[in-house]
């Protein structure tokens, strides 16, 4: 029997004067009630006989989830909870693997304001989707408002067009008010991811959390991502497969752009087949820098996205190699804490991440926590990372965000 | 070549390839940028839609962390759009004062760009300093030569300024943003026309149809508000308005000439211009367009906007568009107000009389439904009017003059009922009035009263004056319990009662009086069947010659043999028969019964100067022709007039002028007796004006002679008189010898009774004449 993992810092900041404090707790125990109640447990001792004010749980989607959020809840109460299902999840610097775990953050009341809503509808509207997202969150936080304010999102991995839903969060909160979080995940396949709200599991959804603060909330990210070869132009995009770019096919033109001492020089197929690419296109953003958008190969052979590229997108072929990625992460946390006061760190990484580390994959979530120090780190393995900063953008790939709270 | 040499070209080639890629990178960029931009400018969508997919495009490819559409009203920029800005961000409505970058750009029509430290409050308004701005970019929109002015802004975080090429690029995106938006916006007004248009000829109902039109016209041409104004025989009045008018306003009338517009309108074009306001506020830019009718304006149509913000040559298109569909639906609304009046007044029709304007019939029994099922504790009264003497009036001054009273009539009657009274002609001379709510029946009989007494007074008619009466009968009916049909039968028999009781009278009916008149009125219809079903027989009563005891005839009495009620006495149903007109038809089978048997009986040994004796009733003597139809009957029966003697009494002789009857009559040798001589009026005037040859005395003063003075002088004082004038006398009722013997000394030959005789079946009577001689007082029947 494997031992289960029991993590539970006592992470608390003097704010003011209230005390805000965090609980964190893992379980691996394969029983679903078991491990939500062990996690939550876990999670639960770290406020120090504290209320939670809200509940965060990240799960692998093999768990039999309403199961596990019920135990989760009959030790946290009545706190709202939300959460994704991962690819895997990390949390004070060791990784659980995809296909097992559940990771349980707990955070007390004293310093934020928190409002819980979800939505349905994803597919349908994503745009009205995050507009009705950002609305109902913000109704849920009450009328008073603090002077900043900041919003997590959980969305359906596999569910509509996830910038579409920060177009429509955009539309009500401005741009004031930064996005992080992730799109559920679920494990090495693309079967279904769920979000959570409270004791429910829901698909083709979205979770949010309003949070209110007295100080400036800053979403980061970064990816370690090169550039290689010149700019090109898509010529022709249909939904998720892009058929020519620059005039040419698509896939000559991908395959020729590919690093000619990349480790990895096996095409990547569909993740399915174990995903694991080394190559990916990037965005060409307005400043300059590129928005990782990761592809594969399908069985008929075409490239497809995860998100559509958007017609005549100005792209370049991106590659990364393990270090290339892990090095993001200090410059990334020392970004998030600049200033910040902070408790806990809330970081999305990638699926995509995890499987071009591979064997080094547990090495992030180290990193993560050593270049954090005393600031627990708490974070899953995502099909798409949300960090909308400037402008409407936010949705990235093979990325990492982060909010320090 | 030296390695140092290699290594420093490799680094130059090394640069040259970034500064490349940069290039490319940007040009790439730059084409990426306005291939999305085109992109969502080229999708199907609302321009609302349009306007928010295109700024959150901009957003993305500019990087920009607040992009907006603003249109210049007045000194302000107002929103029509933005990305990134709280939607419940207060600017979002106020807008901000135009000035700085924006101004510059609106007065020079190009792109501004402005960075820290150039950028101050002027250029991106304080409210929006929690965002921490630091760079913007202001685009004119152009429009049309007479198109407002608009513009697109991008705000970053970010200091860095857009390049001239970047700038060049959304001048070219702004132009094609405002075409897109503008060709949307007309794509919505067509539609919205199409659908108003289909909508305005829902409205049937001219305010409703206004009212609608002034809120279509407002959201059609983005008007600040809208007025529809009716234009008839010269003068405008105000039809409706939105937002609507206050009420101080909302009924302005005023010459047409004074109108905005008026002389465009009348060559059927619109006007634009500026409207003074109406003195408690600015100046406001007008459109105005008619609504041609025939050739002429019907209605116009005014929109108002701000000033700053005048209407354009699309937007006139759109009201003169707009004012055509409202004239179709002006019409179709005439239409169906025209339909409608034709069905209210074919419903008066079917429910009034046309003569005198009165509920008929059918909407007298509707109302009289509808307020017994209403819940009024007090009961509903009901008034059957008929008149007197109509028939004669009819008949002596014609139908129009008919008609010309029963309008009198009625006009009087509308005097005399409460307003929540009904009033109503049921035909004929009948009128009947419904007492909506009636305390009881005493109520009821005093409007009967009213009623008598307001027809009392003559009616001037064709330059007489007319006296006429009515006969009224009354009853009441509980809620929820009587009938309509009921309280109508009652009332009308209630009437008949009044009018046997002679002209001018009221009769009301209880519940018990009403229960008789049911059963009178069965008796009625059975009545009208007993001829046919051989009810009737007839019975002779010997007339004897008091000295002798001659048998002189026989009087002829009817009996009722009714099947249930066993023998219906005469008193009972003879007025039942003359109410119901029967009377003529069984008074003809009594005639000719009677007078056949005579025949048969003159034909026996020594009875050929047998008499016999016939009642006749004042309806019969009514009949046209009914002295010649007697005759025939008489004669068919084959017996001489003279043998015969019709009985009238002197009540029928006063109701009936039966003078030419009875002449004719006489000259033919028929005899008259009067039946009731001494019980009536006992006019001695009468006796000389008829041909009477007999009197008959009445059994109530043979009854009494032999004990009462007085009746005996009364039978002396008959017998005195009939001497006088040489008419014969009758006795009837002599039921004992000693009256016999009285009347016999007081010299009266000739009697009847039951001392005499009784009533006799024909055969009871053949045996009689056959078996007793020329005397018999046979058993009682």
């Amino acid at each position: 029997m494997r031992v289960p993992l029991r993590i539970a810092p006592d992470l608390s900041i003097e704010c003011g004067v209230t005390v805000f404090r965090v609980g964190i707790g893992a379980s691996v125990l394969a029983d679903s009630t078991m491990a939500g109640r062990q996690a939550a447990e876990s999670a639960l001792s770290g406020l120090a006989g504290g209320e939670p004010a809200l509940v965060v749980v990240f799960a692998t989607a093999s768990h039999d989830l309403p199961v596990l959020l019920a135990a989760v809840r009959q030790v946290t109460g009545d706190a709202p909870l939300v959460g994704a299902s991962s690819s895997g999840q990390f949390s004070a610097g060791t990784l659980i693997p995809p296909g097992q775990g559940v990771s349980v953050l707990v955070l007390g009341s004293g310093r934020y304001r928190f409002g819980v809503a979800s939505v349905s509808g994803l597919r349908a509207n994503a745009f009205e989707a995050g507009r009705e997202l950002a609305r109902s969150c913000l109704a849920a936080a009450g009328p008073e408002r603090d002077r900043h304010a900041a919003l997590m999102v959980f969305s359906d991995g596999l569910a509509g067009d996830p910038q579409g839903l920060l177009n429509g969060v955009y539309q009500v909160t401005g741009a004031a008010v930064p996005v992080v979080g992730g799109a559920a995940a679920a494990d090495r396949d693309l079967s279904e991811t769920l979000v959570f709200h409270d004791g429910r599991v829901l698909g083709d959804g979205a979770v949010g959390v309003w949070i209110d603060s007295p100080r400036p909330l800053r979403v980061v990210s970064g990816h370690g991502w090169q550039a290689h070869g010149l700019p090109l132009l898509v010529t022709n995009v249909d939904g998720p497969v892009v058929h020519e770019i620059g005039g040419r096919p698509a896939r000559a033109v991908y395959e020729q752009n590919f690093r000619y001492d990349d480790p990895m020089q096996e095409l990547p197929t569909a993740w399915s087949q174990g995903y694991h690419s080394a190559h990916a296109f990037g965005l060409i953003e307005p400043d300059g820098s590129q928005l990782i958008r990761g592809a594969f190969i399908d069985e008929d052979g075409l490239i497809r996205t995860f998100t559509p590229l958007p017609p005549y997108s100005a792209v370049q072929i991106m590659t990364a190699g393990p270090d290339d990625l892990l090095d993001i992460s200090e410059p990334l946390i020392a970004d998030a804490l600049d200033g910040a006061d902070a408790t806990v760190l809330l970081t999305f990484s990638c699926a995509a991440r995890m499987d071009i580390l591979r064997e080094r994959g547990a090495e992030e979530a180290v990193r993560l926590q050593k270049a954090a120090g005393p600031v627990a780190t708490f974070g899953f393995y995502t099909y798409g990372e949300f960090a909308r900063t400037t402008g409407v953008s936010g949705y990235h790939n093979a990325t990492l965000t982060a909010l320090a709270l | 070549m030296a390695g140092g040499e290699v290594t420093d070209e490799v680094a130059q080639l090394r640069t040259q390839l970034v500064a490349a890629t940069a290039a490319v990178s940007d040009a790439y960029r730059h084409n990426a940028r306005i291939v999305r931009v085109l992109t969502v400018l080229g999708q199907p969508s609302t321009p609302e839609q349009l306007v928010e997919q295109t700024l959150i495009v901009l957003s993305q490819v500019f990087g920009a962390d607040v992009a907006g559409m603003a249109r210049v009203v007045g000194d302000r920029l107002v929103l029509t759009g933005c990305c990134g800005l709280a939607e419940t961000h207060p600017i979002l409505d106020t807008g901000w004062v135009l000035g700085g970058a924006a101004a510059e750009a609106v007065a020079g029509g190009r792109a501004v760009a402005r960075a820290e430290p150039d950028l101050t409050d002027v250029d991106i308004p304080a409210d929006l300093a929690e965002l921490r701005l630091r760079s913007g970019v202001w685009v004119p929109l152009t429009g049309g030569p007479d198109a407002d002015d608009q513009m697109l802004f991008l705000f970053s975080r970010s200091a860095a300024l857009l390049g001239p090429t970047e700038l060049h690029l959304l001048a070219s995106v702004a132009d094609r943003l405002r075409l897109a938006v503008d060709a949307r916006e007309r794509s919505v007004a067509a539609e919205r026309l199409a659908t108003y248009g289909h909508q305005l000829s829902g409205y049937l109902e001219l305010p409703q149809l206004l009212a609608q039109a002034a809120t279509m016209l407002a959201r059609l041409l983005g008007a600040d508000s809208a007025r529809v104004v009716t234009v008839d025989g010269g003068r405008a009045r105000l039809g409706s308005s939105a937002p609507t008018a206050p009420h101080r306003r909302s009924r302005w009338s005023r010459p047409v000439s004074e109108l905005p517009g008026w002389s465009a309108a009348t060559r059927g074009e619109a006007y634009r211009g500026i409207d003074p306001g109406d003195g408690d506020g600015d100046a406001r830019a007008l459109l105005c367009a008619p609504v041609m009718r025939d050739g002429a304006p019907a209605a116009l149509l005014y929109a108002y906007r701000d000033r700053r913000r005048p209407f354009q040559g699309e937007a006139v298109e759109t009201a003169r568009i707009f004012a055509n569909h409202l004239a179709a639906a002006m019409t179709n609304a005439e239409l169906y107000r025209a339909l409608r009046d034709s069905e209210a007044s074919l419903r008066h029709q079917a429910t009034h009389d046309s003569l005198t304007g009165l509920a008929n019939r059918s909407l007298a029994g509707e109302h009289l439904e509808q307020a017994l099922s209403g819940t009024d504790p007090h009961p509903v009264g009901l008034l059957f009017c008929d008149l007197d003497k109509f028939k004669e009036v009819n008949d002596r001054l014609g139908h129009d003059a008919g008609d010309e009273l029963l309008w009198q009539v009625a006009d009087r009657l509308r005097g005399c009922v409460r307003g929540s009274d009904v009033l109503a002609r049921f035909g004929g001379d009948e009128f009947v009035v419904i007492l909506d709510s009636a305390a009881d029946l005493d109520e009821v009989n005093e409007v009967g009263r009213r009623i008598v007494r307001v027809l009392e007074a003559p009616f001037p008619l064709r330059g007489e004056r007319v006296q006429i009466s009515a006969s009224v009968g009354g009853v009441l009916g509980v809620r929820g319990r009587t009938t309509a049909g009921a309280m109508l039968r009652d009332a009308d028999a209630a009437m008949y009662t009044a009018k046997n009781r002679g002209p001018g009278l009221v009769e009301v009916f209880d519940e018990a009086a009403s229960h008789r008149s049911l059963d009178r009125l069965a008796l009625r219809s059975e009545l009208s069947h007993a001829v046919e079903r051989d009810q009737l027989r007839l019975r002779y009563q010997p007339i004897v010659n008091l000295a002798t005891s001659e048998i002189l005839g026989f009087e002829a009495l009817l009996r009722w043999h009714h099947p249930v009620r066993g023998v219906v006495p005469p008193d009972d149903f003879i007025p039942l028969a003359e109410e119901t007109g029967a009377i003529i038809g069984i008074g003809d089978w009594v005639l000719a019964q009677a007078c056949r048997q005579l025949a048969v009986w003159q034909r026996l040994p020594g009875r050929s100067r047998l008499g016999m004796n016939v009642n006749l009733s004042a309806t019969q003597l009514q009949q046209p022709g009914v002295a010649v139809h007697t005759l025939g009957v008489i004669k068919d029966a084959g017996v001489s007039p003279g043998d015969i003697c019709l009985e009238i009494t002197e009540h029928s002789s006063i109701r009936t002028d039966v003078t030419e009857f009875a002449t004719t009559l006489r000259g033919a040798g028929v005899n008259f007796a009067l039946d009731d001589f001494g019980i009536s009026y006992s006019n001695l005037s009468h006796l000389k004006r008829l041909p009477v040859g007999t009197l008959k005395i009445d059994r109530l003063f043979v009854d009494g002679m032999t004990a009462k003075d007085t009746d005996l002088g009364i039978v002396r004082a008959i017998l005195a008189i009939a001497d006088s004038i040489g008419l014969a006398v009758v006795a009837e009722g002599i039921e004992t010898a000693e009256q016999r013997a009285a009347l016999l000394a007081l010299g009266c030959e000739r009697g009847q009774g039951y001392l005499l005789g009784p009533p006799l079946s024909d055969e009871e009577a053949t045996a009689l004449l056959l078996g007793a001689g020329r005397r018999s007082v046979p058993a009682r029947h």
